[in-house]
């Protein structure tokens, strides 16, 4: 059967076929560029948000004075609940207070069995919204309540870790894109490979009067076709290669290893969609002058 | 159908010019050997037609349009006004002769049907109908340079420009494919040979002849 009268699709697809070697090579190549922006992106994702659940931890504890009667603590807590930027207020009583500390101590929780009165005072536990401000002026706001003995913060260095967060992001945007455009310099490096590769055939097709836009839906589509052909290859290769990593080890902060490269279930789509992305700009970048049909002869 | 007026070409890197106000008018339907030895600029003048190259001083006119005030865009819509023929054939070698005849129909836009129609009937002109679906690299020279000719027939051009085209041809294939570019085949089209070739010159009766040399052209009787 002879084809005739293909549009880009069918005349990418045939001229794909026409160089399988060609293929491979392009395929390879997107394959490791999308496969360090996957990892770079699976990692971006996961310590964002292990660092979003430190920062709603909780942050504020709220110490009871001993003069406070039995419900003073849920009053209190709703009304606390109520302040712009506080996510949650919830009472423990003392003895509710101690269960968790022996908790804490784990293996030394022996070392509380010879208390003959419970030491822990009644309070409230405070979690604060994320980016809310945990400054002092909300602690002094609230230790003017009555019934109020002090207000001590949970993790003086989660404010340091916040920032450190907010500066981390803006750097994580910013080497996204010089990713992404290396991905774009790969793809129009491949393209033009792919151009240089079949000179005699375009000049041809110049020759009897092909459009430029004639020439380039083909590599266009050659591209993305590769690109997304990349991006299946290189969600692949991650799932197994994170399976693989994903060892229970424990890391700083209380990280495991098993989160930090735990495979996003949203990875592969957003890898297709960045290869589509950087294949029709590298594309367009690659054939570039190429395809002027004065230069070109 | 061809106008060239005082055209000029240079080159950065050759002290002579290629083409020294080269003045020529060749009307519609004429046939017009082209002649002179290797390095005369009949390539030059040629891709000065197609527009692959733009003159350095003077004006090329093909069909009332002058090349050095056409767009590039617009430039793929003239060249499908013409059909090219060269001594290298310049087929797609892995497509078949069927492919190769349509590539010339296919970047026109023509419709499928109308595709299968007219590249049967000129390969049926070019006696290679029965060859439709072989590989082009697997056909002898004179059958190639036939491809090569049903191609810049089938879009039924105003102007046929041929470059050398039996210079690859023994005698008997030069004879054959001298006869398709006289025929009836090429529906009164112009045609311009440059050939260095002055056997072929008697094969075409009344044809005109001009000759360049050095860049010079000069008519000849």
């Amino acid at each position: 059967m002879i084809a005739v009268g293909r549009g880009p699709l069918g005349r990418a697809w045939r001229q794909m076929g026409e160089d399988i070697w060609l293929q491979a090579v392009a395929v390879s190549t997107l394959c490791v560029a999308l496969a360090i922006m996957g990892t770079y992106l699976t990692l971006c994702l996961n310590l964002g948000a292990a660092a979003s659940r430190l920062l709603t931890g909780p942050t504020l504890l709220v110490v009871l004075t001993p003069e406070a009667g039995p419900d003073r603590g849920p009053v209190l807590a709703r009304e606390l609940s109520r302040l712009p930027g506080v996510a949650t207020a919830s009472y423990v009583g003392r003895d509710e207070a101690l269960v968790r500390f022996r908790r804490r101590l784990g293996p030394q929780a022996s070392l509380l069995d010879d208390l003959e009165v419970n030491p822990l005072p009644n309070g409230v536990e405070l979690v604060l919204a994320p980016g809310a401000p945990a400054g002092p002026e909300l602690a002094a706001f609230i230790k003017n309540r009555a019934g109020v003995a002090e207000v001590v913060s949970g993790r003086p260095w989660l404010k340091r870790l916040e920032r450190a967060v907010s500066a981390g992001g803006d750097l994580a945007v910013a080497l996204g894109i010089l990713l992404f455009l290396g991905v774009v310099l790969v793809t129009s490096n491949t393209v033009r490979l792919a151009v240089h590769a079949r000179r005699r055939q375009l000049e041809l097709m110049a020759l009897v009067g092909a459009s430029p836009g004639y020439m380039r839906g083909p590599y266009l589509v050659e591209g993305m076709l590769q690109g997304l052909m990349a991006a299946l290859l290189a969600s692949l290769l991650l799932w197994v290669l994170f399976s693989l990593l994903s060892a229970p080890a424990a890391l700083p902060l209380g990280l495991r290893l098993g989160q930090v490269l735990a495979f996003p279930p949203l990875l592969p789509l957003c890898l297709a969609v960045l290869a589509v992305a950087a294949t029709l700009l590298g594309g367009f970048l690659g054939v570039g002058r190429s395809l002027r049909p004065r230069e070109m002869l | 159908m061809i106008r060239l007026e005082q055209v000029s070409k240079s080159y950065p890197h050759r002290d002579e010019p290629a083409l020294k106000r080269v003045s020529l008018a060749i009307p519609p339907g004429q046939f017009v050997y082209l002649t002179g030895p290797s390095g005369a600029g009949k390539t030059t003048l040629l891709r000065l037609l197609y527009g692959a190259e733009l003159p350095t001083a003077g004006r090329v006119l093909v069909g009332g349009v002058d090349l050095g005030r056409l767009s590039p865009g617009k430039l793929p819509l003239l060249r499908r006004r013409l059909g090219l023929v060269f001594q290298d054939f310049r087929l797609l070698p892995s497509r078949s002769v069927f492919e190769n005849v349509a590539l010339s129909l296919e970047v026109a836009g023509v419709e499928r049907r109308q595709i299968e129609h007219r590249v049967s009937e000129v390969l049926e002109q070019v006696k290679l109908k029965d060859m439709a679906s072989a590989p082009a690299d697997t056909l002898s020279g004179g059958e190639q340079q036939r491809v090569a000719l049903a191609r810049a027939l089938a879009p039924g051009p105003d102007l046929i420009l041929a470059d050398e085209p039996t210079g690859n041809l023994d005698p008997d294939n030069a004879l054959a494919m001298m006869r398709l570019l006289v025929g009836d085949y090429v529906g009164g089209a112009t045609v311009l040979v440059a050939t260095h070739d002055p056997t072929l010159l008697s094969l075409v009766r009344g044809a005109r002849l001009v000759h360049l040399e050095r860049g010079l052209l000069e008519e000849m009787e």
